[in-house]
C-alpha cells in the first residue's frame, strides 16, 4: 500500500474514532447494566477486527503456500500481531465490563472468555515462532503452516456461546430479532467502521515496516558477504624492490 | 505412490519411530513417571480433602495427560536430525506418510501413558463410579490421538530450531485446550447422565480438521526442513 493511501486511511481512522466516541457518549444506557455497557463499543469491534484479522493471516498464509508471494507473508504476519493486539483488548474490556456487572474480573465457567484466552495465546506462540526463525523463507513457509492451523481456534470462540453454558451472551447482533435498541445498534456499526478502519491503518503500516526489515537483512546478507578472493590483499611492490 | 506403498512406509516410518523409543525409553520410562509423580504432587498442594480429590480426579488426569502427553508427542527420539531428514527426502518417503508414520507412533505411546495414569488417578483419588464409564475410554482415544497429532505438527513446524524445546509447549498447550475442554466435558455430562455425543463430535471434528491439514502441508514442512 502507498504512503499517501496510508495517510488518507490514518486521517479517516482517526476522524472515524472521533465520531464512534461521540455516538457511544450520545447512545442511550442500557436498562440494567447503566453507562457500564457502553465498554461494548469497544469491546464487540474489539473481537470481531480481531476474527478478521486472523482471517487474513489464514488467508496471507494459503496464498503464501500457493504463489510463494513475499507481500502475502508480509501482510499474514502483521494482521496476526494486529489481531493479538485486538484479541488483548477484547479480553481486558471484557474484564473491565465484568467486573461491575458480574461481580468478578474472571469467570472460569465462560466459555467464551476462556476461548478468546486461548486464541490470543495460540497467536502469540505464532509470533513467537516467527521471531524464531532468521530464514524468511523458512519463516514464511512454517508461519503459513500455523496460520491455518491456528484458524481452527476462531470458529470454536465464536460458536462457544451455543456450545457451552456460558454467563457470556449469546448471538445478538446478527440474529434476525435482535434484542438491541437502534440507536445502541447505530453506535455500535459505527465503532465497528472505525475500528475496521484503525485495523487498516495498523495493519498497512505494519506491512509497509516489515518491507523494509526485509529490505534492511537483505542489504545486511549482502553487506557481510564475502567476495571469493577478497582476503587476498595485493603485493606491496615498493617494499619488495626496496629489499632487493 | 500408491496407497499400498503409502501405507507401507507409514508402517516403517512408525517402526522406526518405537524402535528408537525402545532404545531410549524416553516416553515409557521418563515421561510416564514423572506424570505419576505430578498426580501425586497435586493432593500435597491442594490438601488431602477426599471429597474434593474424588471430584477433581478426573480433571486432574486429563490436565496431566495434556501437559505430560505432549512431551510425549514432541519427545526427543521423535525429531530427526538432518541427516536423518535428508536421507528420508533421499529415499524418497512421502511427506505425508512421515507425518501420519510418527502420529502413530505417538498415538500409541500416548495411549500406554493414558492406560498407566488412569488406575494411578483411581487408586490416588478415588474418583467412584462414574455411570456409562466405558464412554471415557472413547474419550481417551480421541484425547491421544488429538495430542499427537497436534504434537506431531508442532514438531514438524519447530523442527531443526534452537528454540524447539521451549517453542513446541507453547505452541502445542493452547492448541490442544479445545480437546481438553471437551473432554472434561464429557466427564461432566456422564456425571450427570446427560448426551455426549456433541463434545464427542467436537472431538471427533478437532481430530479430522488437524488431521487433514497435518496431510496437506506435509510436503511445504519437509521442504522447509531441508
Amino acid at each position: 500500500m502507498r504512503k499517501r493511501s496510508l495517510i488518507v486511511i490514518n486521517l479517516l481512522a482517526v476522524l472515524a474514532i472521533g465520531t464512534g466516541f461521540t455516538f457511544a457518549v450520545l447512545a442511550p444506557s442500557e436498562r440494567t447494566q447503566g453507562d457500564f455497557a457502553k465498554i461494548m463499543f469497544v469491546h464487540v469491534p474489539s473481537a470481531w477486527l480481531a476474527f478478521l484479522a486472523f482471517g487474513v493471516t489464514l488467508v496471507g498464509g494459503v496464498v503464501w503456500l500457493v504463489k510463494k508471494s513475499p507481500l502475502a507473508d508480509r501482510i499474514a504476519a502483521s494482521s496476526a500481531e494486529v489481531g493479538v493486539f485486538f484479541t488483548g483488548l477484547a479480553l481486558v474490556t471484557g474484564m473491565i465490563w465484568g467486573y461491575p456487572v458480574w461481580g468478578t474480573f474472571w469467570d472460569w465457567g465462560d466459555a467464551r472468555m476462556m476461548s478468546t484466552a486461548i486464541m490470543f495465546f495460540v497467536y502469540v506462540g505464532y509470533l513467537a515462532l516467527r521471531r524464531s526463525i532468521p530464514d524468511p523463507e523458512t519463516r514464511a513457509r512454517r508461519s503459513a503452516v500455523l496460520g491455518i492451523i491456528a484458524f481452527v481456534q476462531v470458529p470454536l470462540v465464536y460458536f462457544s456461546v451455543t456450545l457451552f453454558r456460558t454467563l457470556h451472551q449469546g448471538t445478538t447482533v446478527v440474529r434476525p430479532d435482535a434484542p438491541i435498541d437502534p440507536e445502541f445498534l447505530r453506535a455500535l456499526m459505527i465503532n465497528l467502521g472505525a475500528f475496521t478502519l484503525v485495523y487498516l491503518a495498523f495493519t498497512g503500516w505494519r506491512t509497509r515496516l516489515a518491507r523494509m526489515e526485509d529490505e534492511l537483512e537483505e542489504a545486511e546478507a549482502v553487506s557481510d558477504f564475502e567476495i571469493a578472493g577478497s582476503g587476498i590483499t595485493a603485493p606491496r611492490l615498493g617494499e619488495v624492490t626496496g629489499d632487493v | 505412490m500408491n496407497g499400498q506403498t503409502f501405507w507401507r512406509q507409514v508402517k516403517e516410518i512408525a517402526r522406526k519411530d518405537l524402535l528408537i523409543e525402545g532404545r531410549a525409553g524416553e516416553a515409557l520410562f521418563i515421561t510416564i513417571p514423572f506424570g505419576a509423580v505430578a498426580l501425586m504432587l497435586i493432593p500435597l498442594a491442594i490438601g488431602t480433602d477426599k471429597p474434593l480429590l474424588a471430584q477433581v480426579g478426573p480433571g486432574m488426569f486429563l490436565a496431566v495427560a495434556l501437559l505430560f502427553g505432549m512431551l510425549v508427542a514432541f519427545r526427543q527420539t521423535a525429531a530427526d536430525s538432518t541427516p536423518q531428514r535428508e536421507l528420508l527426502t533421499l529415499l524418497g518417503t512421502d511427506p505425508a506418510a512421515q507425518f501420519v508414520g510418527r502420529m502413530a507412533t505417538s498415538t500409541l505411546l500416548l495411549l500406554v501413558f493414558e492406560a498407566v495414569l488412569a488406575p494411578v488417578t483411581i487408586i490416588l483419588y478415588n474418583p467412584g463410579r462414574i455411570p456409562g464409564w466405558p464412554w471415557l475410554l472413547l474419550v481417551m482415544f480421541l484425547l491421544a490421538l488429538g495430542l499427537s497429532l497436534v504434537g506431531t505438527l508442532a514438531g514438524s513446524v519447530t523442527a531443526g530450531l534452537r528454540t524447539r524445546n521451549t517453542l513446541t509447549p507453547l505452541l502445542v498447550a493452547p492448541l490442544s485446550m479445545p480437546l481438553l475442554l471437551a473432554s472434561a466435558q464429557v466427564v461432566e455430562a456422564l456425571r450427570e447422565e446427560a448426551s455426549i455425543l456433541l463434545w464427542i463430535a467436537l472431538l471427533a471434528t478437532m481430530n479430522l480438521a488437524i488431521a487433514v491439514i497435518g496431510v496437506l502441508t506435509a510436503r511445504p514442512l519437509e521442504e522447509s526442513s531441508r
